[in-house]
């Protein structure tokens, strides 16, 4: 094994960790000094600076394939998304809690930045046991993240998600190890070789379905989503933030890499008039489950956080959609959908903080004539839901364009797309959602305000607007530009077992 | 001057108003009709070089965008596109010229019209269904915002209902493009690639009415045209003109020139059912505009009515029927424009009513004569009197009929004449009133105004030169209709 090499690979991940815990470190240290908690303003730039020089490492690191083993795969898959771990990551360090929300600013960025760590590695790897490890080292740390402000509202979100989360890395464990029975081996590579062989064993049919159950809970998908709801209206908003963009695109590598590279020869079908059991269908009836779950439940929220909650059941549910089709295509624009996803929830998010802060709840009403009180925030607003909705010309349609249009194609055979039932589904459901997002739109554009004064934003929360709508702008009209990579590396990835 | 600067010149002024300082907010409206004329010149000037140079190609921009997809970034333009690029163009000014009165965020309101005035250009020029489809999304949200913050009656839920309406219709349209790029190999949005493959009759059976009524349902069709109504009533007046004058175009062009070419045995199974709805339209739309109290909502269901002929035109499959229908697009763009602004500007910001009841205490026709002339021709042109564009285009249509389904004609003929009905009773109790109106009512309202005059001297011109010298616009449509596209529908029996 070439040590020096796999320390080079490792270098993000290690400098994030180093980070976090010079971070740690320097907390105890002013706490002592000062009898005072480290100023939240200097944990971020470290936290940022930690960041930025790990996606530099990311970057200016010689990229070697060949290097890399079961354990840490280094395939262009993993590079691009380590990448934009980072960046959602970035943007969720330049949205702090405020001051009066969390009591310890340095251990919440360390946990924030183990959280990173854990999602890195999972991004990269091909061996289940590793991949585990990695998933729980950012669980454990996001179920903290999300209890953090010790309120009555964070610990029931915190305790929800923990005790969701725990009940679903236990059926992902044991799934694992039914199929690890099966296949006598825990690398992606040899169980594909092992699967391809023949029929599965009924217990191994059940491992694989209790691997999608976990799965299922870890991306919130209908019906395994009840902590999100509470998990997004009740944990501070950077923690939110996190899960709902990083954690959520690691979670779709991790099932594009295990179902439909390792786990390619069970994938079944979900093709109308030729349904067979594996996992494709599974993910087709989740799928739909989600969809109409997520929208039906999100028209009647008042609450933004837990509208943006069922959204992102319901957006799950787009993604299953492109996945259950099991074709590269069509998982490159689930991934690109992700990304793009991401950003605009994100980006939400943030907004929704910002006036959540300045009213003292997060309704809708509290939207109320947001563009006559900070006319940029309310732009903002308008390109981070109406991408989510699916408008053009923001990246969330050519995301749900590419992802149904895909599924379409990778479903066809002699001139019959066979997922037109899910597809249709999806763009009707995908229709239906412009109504709750024009209703946080109808309050902030078209409402009155009861006063016109701005709604307060650091200059940091700022960026961490401005970022994302200035790229859900650009890749709405230059999409190729990371839809491309994408197929590449997936393609890459795909050909290298 | 080639058809690009209409779609350039529409974003490039969305985009100008967008940054305009302030302090300059006032100028917003003159940008804005700077960048209409441009549009409707560039426009104009590529329909007068195709007149001259019928066999040369327009003009064309073809790259490549979203490789992994065979998505082209391709615009073009043939005769049948160019008129009604024409039309928006005019529409466009008339539009802009009918709000020069608005003071509630002019930049906003200016960008907003510009980004649908962009969005419309943008579904005629593009010869690649995907990005059709984003031109065609892209104009829901404006017209949502115009609605909800500038409009009047019942405006946050007609703007809903309208972009509800709008956004399911997408939602089919998706789905049928969709379903066709995947079974003609996942390769290519190509609209002449997917023209020209031959899908399964089976498939075409079920495809095809999911994409040709997602189109139609922007057409307005019956029983899904209540969104129009409603949508145009609440809609401030250079919405209604929009809406009405062209984005009602948008479905009537996409379900023409998209979803008939690409499964035309599909057409071929519907086209009787496309037809009865298109009668019932055209009969109900009519019987309902008879009853309204409100002027708006008489051209409201006017505009059913008359969209219910470019349906029927097109359900005749034949060369007749299928110019009738491209002239009765152009023909209630303008005149359904005209009407929207003269009830929705010029009389309602002087009397601040639109019941029918309550105008005759103005006594318009003494009070206000310009207006009185010009909705009378207005009206004239919308019952289809000889002399104006919807003559031309009934009659073409009728052709069309009788050439396919001779027995239609009957209720087609019914249908004029309660057209005929609705209309005088509207203009008659608007501005011809029967009994003495009360003395202090009666005093002069204020003569119409430069922008107004303009815009309805240039709307009925265009009506009446369509009526009294088609042939140009015939030639042009022809052109368009000659294209592979229609090749499969036009050699039909």
């Amino acid at each position: 094994m070439n040590y020096p090499a796999l320390f080079v690979q490792l270098l993000p991940e290690g400098l994030l960790v180093i980070t976090a815990l010079l971070l740690l470190g320097v907390a105890v240290a002013t706490e002592a000094k000062t009898k005072r908690p480290l100023a939240i303003d200097v944990t971020v730039a470290i936290s940022a600076l930690g960041i930025a020089v790990a996606c530099a490492a990311l970057y200016y690191c010689p990229f070697r394939p060949e290097s890399g083993t079961s354990l840490l795969v280094m395939d262009p898959l993993a590079r691009v998304f380590k990448a934009v771990v980072l960046m959602l990551g970035l943007l969720a360090v330049l949205m702090p809690p405020a001051r009066h929300e969390i009591a310890q600013p340095g251990e919440f960025h360390a946990l924030l930045l183990f959280a990173l760590t854990g999602l890195l590695l999972a991004v990269g790897t091909d061996h289940l046991l590793f991949l585990f490890v990695a998933l729980e080292l950012a669980s454990l740390s996001l179920y903290l993240l999300a209890g953090f402000s010790r309120t009555a509202k964070a610990a029931e979100a915190s305790l929800k998600y923990f005790l969701f989360g725990g009940v679903s890395a236990a059926f992902f464990l044991f799934g694992l190890s039914l199929l690890y029975g099966f296949c006598h081996t825990l690398t992606l590579p040899a169980m594909a070789a092992a699967l391809d062989a023949g029929p599965l064993p009924p217990f191994a049919v059940a491992g694989l379905l209790m691997v999608v159950v976990g799965l299922g809970f870890k991306l919130a998908a209908a019906p395994f989503h009840y902590w999100a709801p509470d998990v997004y209206q009740g944990a501070p908003a950077t923690s939110v933030g996190l899960i709902a963009a990083a954690s959520k695109a690691a979670g779709v590598v991790v099932v594009v890499r295990l179902l439909l590279v390792g786990f390619e020869a069970a994938a079944g079908s979900a093709v109308w008039g030729g349904m067979k059991p594996g996992w494709a269908l599974w993910l087709g009836v989740l799928s739909a489950v989600s969809m109409v779950f997520g929208n039906v439940l999100a028209l009647a929220q008042t609450s933004v956080r837990r509208l943006l909650a069922y959204s992102a059941v319901a957006n799950t549910g787009y993604v299953l959609v492109a996945l259950a089709a099991n074709g590269a295509t069509s998982a490159a624009a689930a991934l690109f959908y992700v990304v793009v996803y991401g950003l605009a929830t994100f980006g939400a998010l943030a907004i929704t903080a910002a006036v959540e802060r300045d009213r003292g709840d997060d309704s809708m009403h509290s939207f109320a004539g947001l563009v006559h009180r900070s006319p940029l925030q309310a732009v903002a607003l308008l390109v981070f839901l109406t991408s989510l909705a699916g408008v053009p010309p923001l990246a969330g349609f050519v995301g749900k364009f590419a992802m149904f249009g895909a599924a379409m194609a990778e479903s066809t055979s002699q001139g019959i797309p066979g997922l037109t039932w899910l597809v249709g589904l999806a763009a009707i459901m995908s229709a239906i959602s412009l109504y709750y997002y024009l209703m946080v739109l109808k309050q902030a554009f078209v409402r009155e305000a009861a006063d016109s004064a701005p709604v307060a934003m650091p200059a940091s929360h700022r960026l961490a607007v401005l970022v994302p709508a200035v790229l859900l702008v650009a890749l709405g009209l230059f999409p190729a530009v990371l839809l491309s990579p994408l197929t590449q590396a997936l393609l890459a990835t795909l050909r290298g077992l | 001057m080639t058809p690009a600067w209409t779609l350039i010149s529409a974003f490039a002024g969305a985009l100008l108003v967008l940054l305009l300082p302030a302090r300059f907010a006032g100028w917003a409206r003159l940008i804005a009709l700077a960048a209409s004329i441009i549009g409707a010149v560039a426009a104009a000037a590529a329909c007068l070089t195709k007149l001259q140079h019928p066999d040369a190609a327009v003009w064309s921009f073809d790259r490549e965008w979203i490789h992994d997809l065979g998505i082209r970034f391709h615009l073009a333009a043939n005769g049948l596109s160019l008129t009604l690029l024409l039309l928006t163009g005019l529409v466009a000014i008339a539009g802009v010229l009918f709000s020069w009165n608005i003071t509630l965020r002019p930049r906003a309101f200016f960008a907003f019209f510009m980004t649908i005035i962009g969005g419309v250009y943008g579904v005629f020029l593009s010869r690649d269904a995907f990005l059709l489809f984003l031109f065609y999304e892209t104009v829901i949200l404006p017209k949502y915002m115009l609605i909800a913050v500038w409009g009047s009656t019942n405006r946050e839920y007609g703007a809903m209902k309208l972009t509800l309406y709008s956004i399911g219709s997408s939602a089919l349209i998706l789905i049928g493009l969709v379903v066709a790029y995947a079974a003609a190999g996942g390769t290519s949005f190509d609209l002449d690639y997917l023209a020209s493959f031959k899908y399964a009759p089976s498939l075409q059976s079920w495809a095809f009415p999911i994409l040709f009524l997602g189109f139609a349902v922007l057409a307005g069709i019956w029983p899904f045209h209540t969104w129009a109504p409603t949508g145009h009533v609440a809609a401030p007046t250079a919405a209604s003109m929009l809406l009405a004058g062209v984005v009602m175009k948008l479905g009537a062009y996409g379900a023409l020139c998209v979803a008939m070419p690409i499964f035309p045995q599909g057409f071929v199974e519907w086209r009787l059912v496309i037809a009865g709805l298109a009668v019932v339209g055209i009969i109900y739309g009519a019987l309902t505009a008879l009853t309204q109290k409100d002027l708006k909502f008489v051209i409201g269901y006017s505009s059913v009515s008359h969209m219910g002929f470019i349906l029927l035109g097109m359900a005749t499959a034949t060369h007749w029927g299928l110019r009738g229908a491209m002239l009765q697009m152009i023909s209630h763009g303008i005149v359904a424009g005209l009407l929207f602004g003269i009830a929705g500007r010029v009389v309602y910001e002087r009397t601040h009513t639109r019941d029918l009841t309550e105008l005759q205490a103005f006594d318009l026709w003494r009070t206000l004569p310009g207006a009185a002339i010009a909705f009378t021709l207005a009206t004239a042109a919308s019952m289809g009197l000889p002399g104006f564009s919807g003559f031309v285009a009934e009659i073409f249509v009728g052709i069309g009929v009788w050439q396919s389904d001779p027995w239609l004609i009957l209720p087609v003929a019914v249908g004029i004449i309660v057209t005929g009905a609705f209309s005088l009773r509207a203009m008659h109790r608007a501005f011809f009133p029967v009994r003495k109106p009360t003395a202090e009512a009666a005093t002069m309202l204020p003569p119409l105004t430069w922008p107004e005059i303009s815009a309805i001297a240039l709307l009925i011109t265009f009506s009446a030169a369509i009526g009294l010298y088609p042939m140009p616009w015939v030639t042009l449509i022809d052109d368009g209709l000659r294209s592979p596209l229609f090749h499969s529908i036009l050699s039909l029996p």
